[in-house]
């Protein structure tokens, strides 16, 4: 997970404290709510200029912080290219 | 029924049009005052950009609203310039046809999201469910106090189409009121001209093209409206709250009181000014947004807006009936508009709610002073 991400994605996790956010992490247990989701979602897509596909919106995209980051780095990631 | 304005309303030039629209128009009549607005062009005036409202000319409607007619009917009127022709926007087939009627007046379109089985506040927790089909979808559930139930042409259903519990399980349909399975009842005689009431879905068979947008997205999307709706809010709670501090301020100086007036007191002028600082507390908050745009807040200047103007409607409400005494218990007087103006701290996300997502945004609320 690149730095930006984990720096977007913390203060929408009250419990995350300064720990570093692991990919495992599970979104839930640290403090993410339902609507602070949506309030996470626009935020993605804003920074990151992506637009999550409807075969993305379901809740297991938000389970874990890797995950989440996984399908950011797909959207923004060409064909055969890569960077994590 | 507000008494007569005793000082012009600061609503700038786009006031003027909104005055002359509704001249000689039945004020307490929601069907009335909507057509009347439509035919005038201000509601299609309100987009400049097609999709949400100018700020000061929403301002400067909800000002004349609340100036001249019921609670209940710029109610009405404000859900459905703030959120429902927005959330509309882009659609197509009856939804791009319920639009326009609404763009000219002619039609009414109900928001349908506080669901009869759960907490207005926790919408995850909503029952009413439509089941998507390639030759349509079927829509069953229940919509409590709704706003234009009782007037409207179609409502625009928040429904579930998928069972976990999560902002990605909900989608819009737009349920024609006279479909089969459709039933509305009255919730009653509060908030006379908002036509509020209970929606009933009964297996109603919908085309495909009544379910809006991507599936999926509903739930976020309302949520960036609502933002919206909590600016319209905050703006209407602030010319209700000029408006009751004019009134009082014109009686309290009639009012005779030992050799002079009770404008003369001061325990009652520091009770006054104490109401005036929180206006214009509300005033500066809205101030920035007046000047954006589009009326679009963060989710945590929604909130602020929110809980801000639900508090200032009610203090200064609550001074003016204090302060009136047995007078603000006559027709459409402060007494009765307190009761209604409750509304404040509990539609579109009660203070409680609101309070809870504005401790989630501490460290940036708490941390910058500037």
């Amino acid at each position: 997970m690149n730095t930006e991400f984990t720096e977007l994605l913390r203060p929408f996790l009250k419990f995350a404290g300064p720990e570093e956010i692991t990919e495992d992490a599970r979104l839930r247990d640290l403090g993410l709510d339902s609507m602070r989701e949506i309030e996470l979602l626009f935020a993605i897509e804003e920074t990151f200029g992506v637009a999550v596909p409807d075969d993305k919106l379901v809740d297991s995209t938000f389970a874990t912080a890797g995950g989440l980051w996984g399908v950011v780095e797909e959207l923004r990631t060409p064909v055969g290219g890569g960077s994590r | 029924m507000p008494e007569p304005r005793a000082t012009p309303t600061p609503a700038g030039e786009h006031a003027a049009p909104v005055g002359a629209a509704l001249s000689g128009v039945d004020p307490t009549d929601p069907g009335a005052v909507w057509r009347a607005l439509g035919a005038a062009g201000i509601i299609e005036a309100l987009y400049p950009d097609g999709v949400q409202p100018d700020p000061r000319r929403l301002s400067a409607l909800l000002t004349e609203l609340d100036a001249g007619c019921p609670l209940g009917v710029t109610l009405s009127v404000c859900v459905q310039v703030a959120t429902v022709l927005p959330l509309l926007a882009g659609a197509t087939g009856p939804a791009e046809r319920a639009r326009r009627g609404m763009l000219r007046g002619e039609t009414v379109v109900a928001l349908a999201v506080t669901d009869a089985a759960g907490s207005g506040s926790d919408l995850l927790d909503a029952t009413t469910r439509v089941k998507l089909g390639d030759d349509g979808a079927v829509l069953d559930g229940g919509k409590d106090w709704i706003t234009n139930a009782t007037s409207c042409d179609a409502a625009l259903v928040l429904a579930r189409h998928r069972e976990a519990r999560h902002f990605t399980s909900f989608c819009w349909v737009l349920a024609p009121a006279d479909a089969p399975g459709v039933t509305v009842g009255s919730a009653g005689r509060a908030f006379a001209g908002s036509g509020v009431g209970h929606l009933r879905f009964a297996g109603v068979a919908l085309p495909p093209d009544a379910v809006l947008g991507r599936p999926g997205r509903a739930l976020a999307g309302f949520a960036r409206q609502v933002g919206v709706e909590r600016v319209a809010g905050a703006l209407w709670a602030r010319a209700m709250c000029h408006r009751m501090l004019a009134g009082l301020r014109d009686w309290l100086r009639r009012r005779p009181a030992g050799a002079g007036t009770l404008w003369d007191r001061p325990a009652v002028r520091e009770r006054y000014a104490r109401c005036l600082v929180a206006t214009h507390q509300l005033d500066a908050l809205c101030a920035p947004l007046l000047d954006a745009p589009a009326a679009v807040p963060s989710a945590v200047t929604g909130m602020l807006l929110k809980v801000s103007a639900a508090e200032t409607v009610d203090r200064v409400a609550a001074e003016a009936v204090r302060l009136r005494g047995a007078d603000a218990f006559r027709d459409g007087g402060e007494a009765q508009l307190r009761t209604e103006a409750a509304m404040f701290g509990i539609a579109g996300g009660a203070t409680g709610a609101m309070l809870a997502g504005i401790a989630d945004h501490a460290d940036e609320l708490a941390g910058a002073v500037t």
